[in-house]
């Protein structure tokens, strides 16, 4: 197996999972520092988005936020 | 345009831009990518990530089969049937009864609106999304499966979306009418991942009684995408299980309007 041929085919084949992950967690980071209240304290939701990755940004998105009203 | 299409784009447009100022419109499609991408891909590097990281005794010989382009497919499909569903779910779990706790139901229901419009406007504009969604996901899915593997062709594809796309039609509905039934939006999360958890169990277990259920569903779609240049047979327990559930989404629908006219707002 040739090994630097498949990293580079690597890199461009991970590539837009990290951006799209990223652009995630970027969304979800304004979201929560922009919001009023979260739901639980914000430095743990902050936490969460940056350190568990994909997850941390949906559970943002579903439970992090009050509802307004 | 009559008087009724117009009130529904109107009610449309509202959902619209609910889901836009939720940011549902943009996290959820990209999460779907995501998912949809993963697969094919971490398929491909298994067994290279278990070659590097496994911490095998040199000299440790393993083959693993590569996995078809097919298999790669229907496996993506049962990845969007467990966390797809669930996000899904859970973001759609208070479509109706945080507007009715909110007070915005019945703001929107003292204007001439009919029930029956209010419920389809968010029924319609659920499912487009929800197809939508499912195609971003799916369609990402089969390209790199196609970079990585080798072309699946075009007809499984579609027909395995289609029947994919009729079983989380069905599971929204049920969302949708446990949103309305159940005064916590938690509760109305719980029945339909219940509902969906218990059809695909039985499905599983009894394949023989439950071949005509939703549930079924999921099987035929791995089943088309499986089978080779989309020679599936359509026979009666396909056709009855696609009957069926686009009865009960029917159903769903209806069933929820008469609930909203029975109770618009609840206190």
């Amino acid at each position: 197996m040739n090994e630097t041929l498949e990293l580079g085919r690597l890199a461009a084949i991970i590539a837009p999972l990290l951006i799209i992950q990223l652009i995630l967690m970027v969304i979800a980071l304004i979201q929560c520092i922009k919001a009023e209240e979260t739901r639980g304290p914000k430095l743990v939701w902050i936490l969460i988005i940056i350190f568990i990755n994909l997850l941390g940004p949906i559970a943002f998105f579903l439970f992090g936020r009050r509802q307004r009203g | 345009m009559s008087m009724k299409t117009r009130v529904l784009m109107t009610l449309l447009r509202k959902e619209w831009l609910e889901l836009l100022r939720s940011y549902k419109l943009i996290w959820v499609p990209l999460v779907f990518l995501v998912l949809g991408i993963m697969q094919p891909v971490s398929s491909y590097y298994m067994p290279l990530i278990i070659e590097k990281a496994g911490n095998m005794p040199e000299g440790t010989i393993i083959e693993i089969p590569m996995p078809s382009e097919e298999q790669v497919l229907a496996e993506t499909l049962s990845q969007f049937g467990l966390m797809g569903l669930l996000i899904l779910a859970l973001s759609y779990m208070g479509i109706v009864s945080a507007e009715r706790a909110s007070g915005a139901a019945s703001l929107v229901l003292v204007k001439p609106i009919s029930f029956t419009a209010y419920m389809v406007s968010k029924w319609l504009s659920m499912l487009l999304f929800t197809w939508g969604v499912l195609l971003i996901g799916y369609g990402a899915a089969w390209y790199y499966t196609w970079l990585l593997f080798d072309k699946v062709e075009l007809g499984p594809f579609l027909i395995s979306y289609l029947l994919y796309g009729l079983w989380f039609s069905f599971i929204l509905s049920a969302t949708l009418l446990f949103s309305t039934l159940l005064r916590s939006a938690a509760g109305a999360a719980c029945s339909a991942l219940g509902l969906a958890i218990l059809l695909s169990l039985l499905g599983g277990l009894l394949p023989k009684y439950m071949a005509c259920s939703p549930g079924a569903l999921t099987g035929y779609a791995y089943e088309a995408v499986q089978s080779a240049s989309g020679s599936m047979k359509a026979d009666a327990p396909l056709w009855c299980s696609i009957g069926l559930t686009a009865a009960l989404v029917a159903a769903c629908l209806m069933g929820s309007a008469a609930l909203l006219r029975r109770a618009p707002a609840i206190d």
